[in-house]
C-alpha cells in the first residue's frame, strides 16, 4: 500500500465529505444492550478503506467473528466481540477514533457517532488530521491549550513511540471551546507481521469543571502550598489532572513528602531516619511509613539482601526489623528437634541453605570413606524432616569441601578431599528442579586442588574461594574467583602484590556488595602453624584489589567487661548480617575459651571494633563454619550436638538476630 | 513532533526566570531538563519559568551546562564539580532542589538530595530543628512517647550497643 496511496486515499474522501458508518459490534452493543452475534447491521462500506486497511488481524477475542467476512471490524482486528464493557460500563457509550500509524502524522481515519456528538467535530472535518486538535481551546489555534498537562502529552507521545497501550485523562476541547475531561485508552493495533498499522483511540469524555480565566502560564505542577491540601482528581488551581495522588505538602520544608520521604529519607541509615522521627509531627508521619522504611533498608543494605528478607520473613515490619537488627535486642539462641535421619552417618560434611531450606552434601563416613549424597531439610514444612535428594549422577564424594548457595535455589561444590586425592572441580545444583541434578562446570584453567578452603558468595552469582591445603600439605594463600553467571564460567585469579599468611579453616564473609572480611584460621607463622585471630579485607570492586589487614580493637563501653577480642580460632562461623555487621562464634579455639561467646564486627567502620554479645537462651556445645547455615539473613542454624564421635544432626541450634514477625507484633 | 532546526546553527532557548531575566542557552543542554523538554516539543523557544528566581536559575544554568558536556574523560572533572556545587547553605539548596524538583532534572535531583541526606546524618534531633527552622509540635507527653519508641537510635551519640553492658 504505501504512504502515497493512503494520501491519495484520504484527499478524494475528504472532498466526497464521506462519512464512515460504524459496523463494530460494540456499538450495535452499546444501542441493544446485547452482543448479537454475526451481525454487522448495515451501513455504508468504503471499499477503498478496507483495501487499505489491511490484513485480517486474528486477535484472540475475535473467535466471534466470521473471518470470512470483509468488514472493517475484521480487518482491523479490533476485539470487536468483546464488550466495550471490559474498561468503561456499559452503558456509557464511547467514542472511538482509529488513526492510520503507517503515516507518521497518525491521520484520524475513523471516528464513530459518539466521537461527533461528544465532541462537535463532524467526521469529515477531523479525518486526515491528527487528533491533538482536541487539545485546541479553538479550531483555528495552532497549537494546544496550556492548560492541557505538557506531561501526560509526552506520556502519550512515548507510548505511541514504544507501541504500548496507554491510558490516561487529558484535557480536550469540543469545538465550541468547552473544556472536556478525555478519560483516553490507546491502543497499538498490529497487521500479521506484527508492524502497528493503526491506533485505536477510545475515549470516555465528561465535563472538565474547570475556570479557564484562572490560569497562568505556561501551566506546573503545584510544589509549595502553606497549607496541607487533599488533590483527588483534579488540582483545581491549575487544572492539572492527577491520578488519583494524595499529596500532602510540609509546609515546613515546603517540599512535597515525594522529595521528602522519597528522595532524602531513603538515603539515611535506619537508625537515622528513626531518630528523625522525633523532630516533628510531619517527620514522624512520614519515617513510619512502611514503604519509605522498606527503601531505607534496600538503600542501606542493598537490593539483594532486603529481597531475601522480604522473601523469607511473612508479615515483615521495616522499621522493626531495622531496629532489632541495629540493637540486636531479640537476638536469642533456640534449640530445633528435627526428623528424619542423615545416613550413613558421617562427619566433615558440609551445609549450606538454599531459602528455607538447608543442603547437606558429602562428608567423610566409616572408615575415611567420602560420600557423595545429598540431604535436605526444609525448615518451611510443618514437621521439617531430612530427607535424600535422589539426583541423576553426583560429584565424586568428598569431604573437607565447600558447599555456597548462589541465587535463589542453587548451590555450588568446591574442591575437597576425594577417594583419589584432593579435587578443584566445580558442580552447581538447582534444587528447585523438577529433577535436581549435579552439573559440573569446567571453569578453564581451575585453581590447584585443596581442602579446608574456605568460600563465599559475592553479588548472589560469583564463587570466590581461598587459602586451603593442597594434596603435598601446603599451605595456600591465593584467591580465585568464578562467576557463575557466564555462559562459559571461568576461574580466574585475583592477583594481589600482598596476600594474608596462607591458611585453612579460615571464614569468608561477604559484606558491602563487593568487599570479603577473612577471619582465623589455622596460619601459616614462620615454620610453625597457628591458630589466627586477625582479620583481613578487600574490596573486588576496586581496580587492582588487595588484601589489607584489618587493626580491630575492642570496644570498651561504659560498665563493660574487660574489652576482648575473638580468641584465635579456625573452622568458626562467620555470619554476614543484613546490615552489613559480621558475627563470629564458635570453632576451634586455643586455650580454654568458650565457643558459645558471640562478637561482632562492623569492618566498614573507620576504626572497626569488636564488641561481644551475650545471648540469651541455650548455646549449642560447639558450633562448626561448615554445618551452620544462615536462613532467610536473620536466622544462623547450627546443625547438631557433637558428643564423642557422633553428629546428631536432628538437633539444630538456632541464633535468631530478630523476632519472627508473624508471631510477635 | 517539534520542528528541528536543520540548520547548522545549534538552536538557543530563552529562559525567563519569576523575575523576568532572560537567560540564553543551548537547547541540547536545556533539555537536561523534562519540563523544558516537554515544552520545546510544543515548539516553544522563550520558556517562562514562574516557579524560578533569577539567582536560582543562574546556579541550575551553571549545572546544566557543566553535565551537558559531560564525556567518558571528563567523569572525574564533573565529580568535583558537583562537590563543590553543594557547598551551599541549606536555604540556597532548599531553593535549588524545588526548582530542581519542577524542572525535572533528575540527576541534579539525586546530587541535591543526596547532599541533605549527607547534612542530615548523625545529627541529634535538635540539631536537625535547628537547622531546618522546624519547630517543635509535639506535646510534651507525645514527646516523650516518641522518643521512648527511637531512644534506641538516638542514645550514646549514635553508638552502638554494647550488650556486653547488660
Amino acid at each position: 500500500m504505501g504512504v502515497k496511496k493512503v494520501e491519495e486515499e484520504e484527499e478524494e474522501n475528504r472532498a466526497r465529505g464521506k462519512r464512515l458508518k460504524c459496523t463494530f459490534n460494540m456499538e450495535k452493543q452499546q444501542e441493544g444492550g446485547a452482543k448479537e452475534e454475526h451481525d454487522y447491521g448495515e451501513g455504508e462500506i468504503d471499499d477503498d478503506y478496507e483495501q487499505f486497511i489491511g490484513e485480517d488481524d486474528d486477535s484472540d477475542e475475535d473467535d466471534e467473528h466470521d473471518n470470512d467476512d470483509e468488514e472493517i471490524g475484521d480487518n482491523i482486528g479490533v476485539p470487536c466481540s468483546q464488550p466495550v464493557g471490559f474498561f468503561y460500563p456499559l452503558t456509557t457509550p464511547s467514542s472511538i477514533v482509529v488513526s492510520d500509524a503507517l503515516d507518521p502524522d497518525l491521520p484520524v481515519i475513523y471516528v464513530n457517532t459518539v466521537f461527533e456528538i461528544s465532541t462537535g467535530y463532524r467526521a469529515d472535518e477531523v479525518l486526515g488530521r491528527n487528533c491533538r486538535f482536541l487539545q485546541f481551546r479553538d479550531p483555528r489555534a495552532q497549537r494546544r491549550h496550556p492548560l492541557v498537562d505538557p506531561v501526560v502529552v509526552s506520556e502519550i507521545r512515548r507510548c505511541l513511540e514504544e507501541g504500548v497501550d496507554f491510558q490516561g485523562e487529558l484535557l480536550n476541547f469540543r469545538k465550541d471551546g468547552t473544556p472536556l475531561v478525555n478519560r483516553l485508552r490507546l491502543a497499538p493495533i498490529h497487521s500479521d507481521d506484527g508492524t502497528v498499522t493503526h491506533i485505536i483511540g477510545i475515549q470516555m469524555f465528561s465535563e472538565a469543571k474547570i475556570d479557564l480565566n484562572t490560569v497562568s502560564y505556561p501551566v506546573f505542577k503545584e510544589t509549595c502550598q502553606p497549607h496541607c491540601e487533599e488533590f483527588s482528581e483534579y488540582s483545581i488551581k491549575s487544572g492539572n489532572l492527577l491520578h488519583c495522588q494524595h499529596r500532602e505538602i510540609c509546609g515546613i520544608l515546603q517540599l512535597s513528602d515525594e522529595v521528602l520521604a522519597h528522595n532524602i529519607l531513603s538515603r539515611l541509615t535506619p537508625r537515622d531516619v528513626a531518630s528523625i522521627g522525633s523532630v516533628c509531627r510531619r517527620i514522624r508521619q512520614l519515617t513510619k511509613n512502611e514503604h519509605v522504611r522498606k527503601m531505607v533498608c534496600q538503600n542501606a543494605w542493598g537490593a539483594d539482601v532486603t529481597g531475601v528478607l522480604e522473601h523469607m520473613t511473612k508479615k515483615l515490619a521495616w522499621g522493626r526489623l531495622a531496629r532489632e537488627l541495629t540493637t540486636l535486642e531479640a537476638v536469642c539462641w533456640k534449640k530445633l528437634t528435627v526428623r528424619g535421619a542423615v545416613e550413613p552417618s558421617r562427619c566433615n560434611f558440609s551445609a549450606c541453605a538454599a531459602g528455607n531450606r538447608l543442603v547437606l552434601f558429602g562428608g567423610e563416613g566409616v572408615n575415611m570413606q567420602p560420600m557423595d549424597d545429598t540431604f535436605v531439610l526444609n525448615l518451611d514444612a510443618a514437621n521439617p524432616e531430612w530427607r535424600r535428594v535422589s539426583v541423576k549422577s553426583s560429584p565424586p564424594g568428598r569431604w573437607g569441601h565447600t558447599l555456597s548457595c548462589l541465587n535463589g535455589s542453587w548451590l555450588v561444590v568446591f574442591g575437597g578431599c576425594g577417594r583419589q586425592g584432593l579435587l578443584n572441580d566445580v558442580f552447581v545444583l538447582d534444587l528447585d528442579a523438577k529433577q535436581p541434578t549435579w552439573k559440573e562446570v569446567s571453569g578453564g584453567t581451575p585453581p590447584l586442588p585443596r581442602s579446608w578452603h574456605s568460600s563465599c558468595t559475592m553479588e548472589g552469582s560469583k564463587l570466590v574461594v581461598s587459602g586451603g591445603c593442597t594434596d603435598a600439605g601446603v599451605l595456600l594463600s591465593d584467591t580465585y574467583l568464578l562467576d557463575l553467571t557466564n555462559d562459559k564460567p571461568t576461574w580466574r585469579e585475583i592477583p594481589t602484590t600482598w596476600a594474608p599468611p596462607s591458611r585453612l579453616g579460615h571464614s569468608l564473609s561477604a559484606y558491602g556488595k563487593t568487599k570479603i572480611l577473612m577471619f582465623g584460621g589455622l596460619a601459616k607463622s614462620g615454620h610453625l602453624r597457628l591458630r589466627s585471630g586477625e582479620s583481613y579485607t578487600i574490596d573486588l570492586e576496586d581496580e587492582r584489589p588487595q588484601w589489607r589487614q584489618l587493626e580491630c580493637g575492642a570496644f570498651t563501653g561504659v560498665g563493660s567487661q574487660n574489652a576482648v577480642v575473638p580468641p584465635p580460632r579456625l573452622d568458626h562461623v562467620a555470619v554476614t548480617m543484613p546490615c552489613g555487621r559480621i558475627i563470629i562464634f564458635g570453632g576451634s579455639i586455643a586455650g580454654l575459651h568458650s565457643p558459645s561467646q558471640l562478637f561482632l564486627l562492623d569492618p566498614s567502620e573507620e576504626k572497626p571494633l569488636w564488641r561481644t554479645l551475650n545471648v540469651p537462651g541455650q548455646p549449642p556445645k560447639f558450633a562448626w563454619g561448615h554445618s551452620t547455615c544462615v536462613v532467610g539473613g536473620t536466622r544462623v542454624l547450627v546443625l547438631g550436638g557433637h558428643t564423642g564421635e557422633e553428629w546428631i544432626l536432628n538437633e539444630l541450634y538456632e541464633l535468631c538476630l530478630a523476632s519472627k514477625q508473624d508471631s510477635e507484633a | 513532533m517539534a520542528s528541528s532546526s536543520k540548520t547548522e546553527q545549534k538552536k538557543m532557548l530563552i529562559l525567563k526566570s519569576s523575575e523576568e531575566e532572560e537567560f540564553e542557552i543551548e537547547e541540547s543542554i536545556a533539555v537536561q531538563s523534562g519540563t523544558i523538554k516537554n515544552m520545546v516539543e510544543d515548539d516553544f523557544t522563550l520558556i517562562p519559568l514562574p516557579n524560578v528566581d533569577t539567582e536560582t536559575l543562574i546556579k541550575i544554568i551553571k549545572y546544566m551546562k557543566k553535565h551537558g558536556e559531560k564525556t567518558k574523560s571528563n567523569e572525574k572533572d564533573i565529580e568535583e564539580f558537583d562537590k563543590e556545587f553543594v557547598k551551599k547553605s541549606f536555604t540556597e539548596l532548599k531553593e535549588l532542589v524545588l526548582a530542581a524538583n519542577y524542572l525535572h532534572i533528575t540527576s541534579l535531583i539525586d546530587l541535591l538530595c543526596q547532599a541533605f541526606a549527607d547534612r542530615i546524618k548523625n545529627k541529634s534531633v535538635k540539631a536537625i530543628r535547628e537547622i531546618f527552622g522546624i519547630p517543635n509540635d509535639f506535646t510534651p507527653e507525645e514527646e516523650a512517647e516518641v522518643y521512648e519508641q527511637h531512644k534506641w537510635a538516638h542514645e550514646e551519640g549514635k553508638e552502638h550497643i554494647d550488650h556486653s553492658a547488660y
